[in-house]
């Protein structure tokens, strides 16, 4: 953490590699459902990261996710399914739908960031149950829940080309969220997860702060969104629901809060579990309520592994690093202390 | 003015199941300092319990006592397994409660199959009187007299006995009760208990009420509820019951004049409360 960043450091060139293995597979394996199911985990795995941005940086915990995502799943639906079906209108829904959510996030957020935790945590959930109810109900433009279908631009009839804007898409957002961690301001944040309390007493207006990275949050889920809407060339109310949100929620638990790549570990356990287990479910009835394992493993990681899948092996690999430096290095650090 | 006593009879009747709702939840909060958003599930469960022992027996009072033993049974499980390992830390609460709501709305679907159970108002209970021009329906008036019987129940504990005392000065402050040589620990199941006893009393009234129960119904009350309980004030009993009521009458009034708003007036309610009394409208006295 203390060292600066290398562009070409140990975790920098595996996750380089990945991003090659990630651009490479389409052209290598030609399986339909694999390259939508990978599409899928990208997507949800911005969705989860800008989840994180809320509960892993700033600690604040967020039931009204699903309302960004929703914004912008419905933006490009209906933008594309009212315009020509363009790589314009697309591009240009996803800006709409990203000023729709940062508008509505920074109203949400002033009104709401005030107060604890769990007045935040519930009336997030209260809001964004209203929304899904108000689209329900409004079904001139969202057709309720029996949703529309609509055409995805040209370009994008074709799954490859898409799963390459969405994974560069995942790039950007990837090292955008790094920068803006890394950044002063991200520093703030964190100081807020850590401790409220202090970071005001220092003269952070900890209000403002928190305004900001649920604009940045929210604006991120409306991408994810957008992208998940023409992923699917349908979309209902299900963007609204709570399940949006626990999905998000779940991602980041089990990968691990507080990193961006946890998230993306997240997602993939979560899409991929979710994909092959509803598959055994033609054998075994149980498996069709999957998401019990997941609600049980979740508690059960609340509880004994609150980092997640990246955390605890971080902090092993930090535990096991620093054993070894102790091992090795004590009489060096040993002097660092005696020349101060 | 026969359409204003009918629709205030509606207002009342919704008011009333939120308030049972609400009431547990704001006890826990009060008291606990954990806001249970695995409310919802004891309330779908308590729903689901009680039917189908009124279903079985068919005696609604046995469905009622069902719902109760069932709350109870999971308030003491939830307490004893999930809540315990996380008091004090607000974050892991939240996301604990959370992921317990998930479990017991999905297990409502193993044990009791996922599709929407119609349920009919008990014999006793159905049907309507008649006075002058307005019609009154019977179940209606029954929970508004339930939900005023608990009412009056809770607030006597509260206030007139020993028990009510201690939770009372646990809500104030729970380190002196502690140094008191009560032990805190096991009023708080207690109180949880109740508080999820109370969810599940709710959901089994509410069941004859919409006419149909499915899973995914504990979230929808749920929502209710916490807007009651912001409100209201956490951790306050009166206030709870003052609000439930405030929003039952607001949700039916706007039902019938103003439709499209109806869901939207509680926001408003809970918005307008939010910036001018943060803390929510009755507060209980924090030492």
């Amino acid at each position: 953490m203390m060292n600066k960043p290398l562009l070409l450091s140990r975790s920098n060139i595996i996750l380089f590699i990945i991003l090659l293995a990630l651009i490479a597979f389409p052209f290598v394996m030609d399986s339909r459902t694999l390259t939508i199911l990978i599409t899928q985990i990208l997507i949800f795995g911005i969705l989860a990261m800008s989840y994180d941005i809320l509960l892993g940086y700033t600690g604040i915990v967020s039931f009204g996710h699903a309302m960004f995502f929703g914004i912008g799943a419905y933006c490009t639906a209906i933008m594309l399914n009212d315009f020509e079906s363009t790589i314009g209108t697309f591009i240009g829904s996803i800006i709409v739908g990203m000023i729709i959510a940062g508008i509505l996030s920074f109203i949400v957020g002033l009104l709401t960031l005030r107060l604890k935790s769990h007045f935040f945590a519930m009336l997030t959930m209260a809001i964004s149950g209203l929304l899904l109810v108000v689209a329900e109900k409004w079904r001139d433009v969202t057709r309720g829940n029996d949703g529309f279908t609509f055409k995805a631009p040209e370009v994008f009839k074709d799954r490859v080309m898409f799963y390459l804007v969405v994974l560069a898409l995942l790039v950007i957002v990837f090292i955008a969220l790094k920068r803006f961690v890394s950044s002063p301001l991200g520093r703030v944040l964190i100081a807020v997860r850590e401790n409220e309390q202090r970071t005001k007493s220092l003269g952070f207006k900890t209000l403002y702060y928190k305004v900001i990275a649920s604009v940045v949050a929210g604006v991120i889920a409306s991408l994810a969104g957008s992208l998940y809407a023409v992923s699917l060339r349908f979309v209902n109310t299900s963007v609204l629901t709570m399940e949006v949100t626990l999905d998000a929620l779940l991602m980041t638990i089990i990968g691990g809060v507080g990193t961006l790549i946890g998230p993306l570990i997240g997602s993939v356990v979560i899409e991929s579990a979710q994909h092959y287990l509803s598959g055994l479910a033609r054998d075994f009835p149980i498996f069709e309520r999957w998401i019990i394992f997941f609600g049980i493993i979740y508690i059960l990681a609340v509880i004994f592994f609150p980092k997640g899948i990246v955390g605890t092996l971080q902090m092993k690999y930090f535990q096991w690093k620093n054993k070894k430096n102790q091992l090795n290095v004590v009489p060096l650090s040993k002097n660092k202390e005696s020349s101060k | 003015m026969d359409l204003i006593i009918s629709l205030v009879i509606n207002g009342l009747a919704t008011g009333m199941l939120i308030f049972l709702l609400a009431a547990g939840l704001t006890l826990i909060f009060g008291l606990m300092d954990v806001l249970n958003f695995a409310h919802g599930g004891l309330f779908v469960w308590g729903a689901y319990a009680g039917i189908f022992s009124y279903a079985y027996t068919g005696s609604f009072t046995l469905g009622i006592i069902a719902a109760i033993i069932t709350g109870l049974i999971l308030g003491f499980i939830m307490e004893k397994l999930i809540i315990k390992p996380v008091y004090g830390n607000h974050v892991q609460q939240i996301l604990i409660t959370l992921g317990t709501m998930l479990v017991l709305q999905e297990m409502i679907k193993v044990f009791f199959g996922p599709n929407v159970v119609a349920v009919k108002v008990p014999e006793l209970l159905a049907g309507s009187w008649q006075v002058g021009d307005i019609i009154i329906i019977k179940y209606r008036i029954f929970i508004i007299i339930f939900g005023f019987i608990v009412f009056g129940l809770f607030h006597y504990i509260l206030t007139r006995t020993k028990i009510g005392l201690i939770v009372r000065a646990g809500v104030m402050n729970k380190e002196m009760v502690q140094a008191l040589g009560i032990n805190i620990k096991r009023i708080f199941l207690f109180v949880f208990m109740t508080g999820a006893a109370l969810a599940a009393v709710a959901g089994v009234l509410m069941a004859p009420y919409s006419g149909a129960i499915y899973a995914e119904l504990g979230m929808e009350y749920a929502i209710l509820a916490f807007i009651v309980v912001v409100i209201g004030g956490m951790g306050s009993f009166q206030g709870s019951l003052f609000a439930a009521i405030l929003v039952g009458l607001a949700g039916s009034f706007m039902a019938y004049y103003v439709p499209y708003l109806s869901l939207a007036v509680n926001m408003i309610i809970m918005a307008v409360v939010l910036i001018f009394r943060p803390q929510g409208l009755f507060t209980a006295a924090k030492g």
